[in-house]
């Protein structure tokens, strides 16, 4: 591990403050950022350690809740008001990491979770977003776990988080702040597509602080489901997953949400296949016709054909589950 | 029934309660069934290290405890798995707020109550007028009051039965609420900014002891226990928090010990292998994983044990499949598996 400078601030604008400069970062759970430093994929000049900041509560405001930054995982998945009102994000959560690893890591750095590309991660071999110019890796090497959907020339990689595939789906808004200024970013305009800076993965500026997650009322809680299809039953990565969300009324779909993960580099809200579904009843067909229509213009690799037919499937289980009638 | 608001008075008859929250099975006080039972209003309460003993106490005495904190209301039985018998729901609140009303104690506040085996009350510390901070202060009041009793003649069994049940309970109760505290998990200190590569002053709260060490920022808190303060207890398998065997408590939850840097566990509270057996005598898991030959080689059990532990407390995972499923970040190369699940049920029933 490269030396750095760690500091531990007393409150989010001295926070903002100390990340300020270049190659500074932020230490929340550190899952994923003590990794990559221990490999020396990411060596950041300067620490700074969120554990001191008041970010962690969960609250009800107004009609929807406010889930601060620095909130655990496994305390997120479990909070009283998340598996009553959002059982989305809560499923999402436990099928994400090992006990533990949910035990630490925050919801403010699942958002900025890397990915689990083999090469980003390997220091011997080019790589264009842990070394921007290097060339791709993957794209001619092994691709079984890469992304179809939202690729470039330049990256293939997947965005590995489950719960931000749950926020997708519930139209939740990234709260930050940087010194005096605040912003409210949509969760679809949090993540940026890789195109020729595969490096940059979101729209946060240096020093900017995550310091919650809304999320607003859902009319989705009883008919909701995130399935996770992996290669073994508990802590892995998805191969493909789909959050999804009906609104039933009369007999018709009123409103429905559709986010996937594991097949695309963000995660990947499906609005197509959504407009697909409302006005409709329920059924199998439309179902199917809806997975159809989430699968936009796919680039599989040699590895990861299969993820383009596994992506629907996932689809159609989800919104049989969350349907409850198959 | 007594009306709303009237105060308790010792030796009346208690007034019964039935909790519906939003629990398939409402909560009755009628579950006691000629046994005493306790209601403890501890709202900050929440499942945690002393489980095990407040167990034993009840099950010496034969005893139901029901505790309302604001996570819920719990009932622990003296022969069964602690129980989250109410969750928190809008009908839970306002059956609360009657709850509170009958038994005298304002929102918010602490108190104690037992009840004998006749549904009598024979004791009860509802504070009121000035605050008292934690369930802890009033039940030290409490064991001072009794245990400075005079002894009685004529005073019959159940009434010892039931006082030492206060006493002993108070006692093992306030030891919680002081080590865990309203406030725990502690906010650590600010820190200025280190120089890169330089050594600094770290204190680390290590099995209910402080140490201090001189490390650079980048000694991972198991790297700090294993080389800095000999506990190699935390065994260092992946060092990338994908298999479990260097697993600690941090404030009662398992966590990996590799993927803490060590300067950032300051102001927590860190249990190790080393600090689970009460001197000579074994933790229940440590036990049963020795009688249930749960390992082979052993590298990963001190991983195993710990998570088993928080798997506990924390009373979520019931069924095998549960605790596979909780128990999923702890890796065994022996493949010990079957006899890991078995030591773990086997445990639950002691701790």
């Amino acid at each position: 591990m490269k030396p750095f400078t760690y500091v531990r601030p007393a409150d989010a604008r001295a926070a903002s403050a100390a990340a300020g400069a270049s190659g500074a970062s932020f230490l929340a759970g550190g899952t994923t950022l003590i990794d990559l430093m221990r490999l020396e994929v990411m060596t950041p000049s300067a620490v700074v350690d969120l554990g001191r900041l008041p970010l962690a509560t969960v609250e009800r405001h107004g009609d929807g809740l406010r889930i601060g930054a620095m909130a655990r995982n496994a305390d997120v998945a479990t909070h009283a008001t998340v598996v009553e009102r959002y059982p989305l994000l809560a499923q999402a959560l436990l099928a994400g990491a090992s006990p533990q690893v949910r035990n630490m890591a925050t919801v403010g750095g699942n958002l900025l979770q890397r990915t689990r590309c083999p090469y980003f991660r390997d220091l011997a071999v080019p790589c264009n977003k842990r070394a921007p110019g290097t060339g791709c890796s993957a794209l001619e090497g092994y691709t079984r776990s890469h992304a179809i959907l939202g690729t470039s020339a330049a990256c293939i990689a997947t965005h590995p988080s489950d719960m931000c595939v749950a926020l997708a789906a519930l139209d939740a808004v990234v709260h930050t702040r940087n010194g005096g200024r605040e912003r409210a970013i949509p969760f679809g305009d949090f993540h940026t597509l890789p195109g020729e800076q595969p490096e940059v993965e979101n729209v946060l500026e240096q020093g900017e602080l995550v310091t919650h997650v809304e999320l607003p009322a859902s009319p989705f809680a009883a008919h909701a489901h995130y399935v996770k299809v992996r290669d073994r039953a508990a802590f892995a990565f998805a191969l493909a997953s789909a959050a999804v969300g009906l609104d039933v009324a009369d007999g018709r779909i009123r409103a429905a949400r559709i986010a996937l993960g594991g097949v695309a580099t963000r995660p990947w809200r499906a609005l197509e296949a959504e407009q697909v579904l409302v006005g409709q009843p329920p059924s199998r067909a439309i179902f199917e016709r809806a997975a159809a229509a989430a699968i936009v213009d796919p680039k599989p690799r040699r590895d990861n054909a299969f993820k383009v037919g596994l992506a629907k499937r996932t689809i159609v289980r989800a919104l049989e589950l969350a349907w409850g009638k198959s | 029934m007594r009306s709303m608001g009237t105060p308790i008075e010792i030796g009346t008859v208690a007034p019964s309660f039935v909790l519906h929250g939003d629990a398939r099975r409402p909560l009755s006080s009628s579950e006691a069934r000629g046994r005493p039972w306790v209601l403890a209003f501890a709202r900050r309460w929440t499942p945690g290290v002393d489980d095990g003993a407040i167990r034993a106490q009840l099950r010496g005495l034969g005893a139901i405890l029901f505790i309302v904190s604001d996570t819920g209301v719990w009932s622990f039985r003296p022969d069964d798995d602690i129980e989250l018998s109410a969750g928190p729901s809008p009908r839970l609140r306002k059956e609360l707020a009657e709850l509170d009303a009958r038994w005298g104690v304002a929102a918010g506040e602490d108190g104690v109550f037992v009840i004998d085996g006749e549904a009598i009350i024979r004791f009860a510390h509802a504070p009121g007028g000035e605050l008292t901070s934690t369930l802890g202060i009033a039940l030290e009041a409490a064991g001072r009051e009794l245990l400075g009793l005079p002894p009685r003649p004529g005073i019959t069994r159940r009434d010892w039965a039931v006082m030492s049940l206060v006493a002993g309970f108070g006692l093992v109760f306030l030891h919680g609420c002081r080590e865990r505290g309203p406030e725990r998990p502690a906010a650590p200190p600010a820190r200025t900014a280190t120089d890169a590569g330089a050594e600094v002053d770290v204190v680390l709260r290590i099995n209910g002891q402080d140490r201090r060490l001189r490390i650079d920022a980048r000694v991972s808190l198991l790297d700090a226990l294993r080389e800095h303060l000999s506990l190699t207890g935390a065994r260092k398998g992946c060092d990338h928090g994908q298999c479990g065997a260097c697993t600690v408590l941090r404030d009662g939850r398992a966590v990996n010990a590799c993927l803490t840097l060590a300067i950032a566990a300051e102001g927590a509270e860190i249990t190790t292998i080393e600090g689970l057996a009460k001197g000579d005598q074994l933790h229940p898991v440590q036990a049963a994983f020795i009688s249930h030959d749960a390992f082979q080689c052993g590298y990963c059990t001190s991983g195993q044990i710990l998570n088993a532990v928080a798997l506990l407390r924390e009373g979520r995972a019931k069924t095998d499949d549960e605790v596979r499923q909780q128990m999923s970040g702890n890796i065994c190369r022996c493949g010990a598996y079957p006899n890991i699940i078995a030591a773990i049920q086997t445990a639950r029933k002691e701790v």
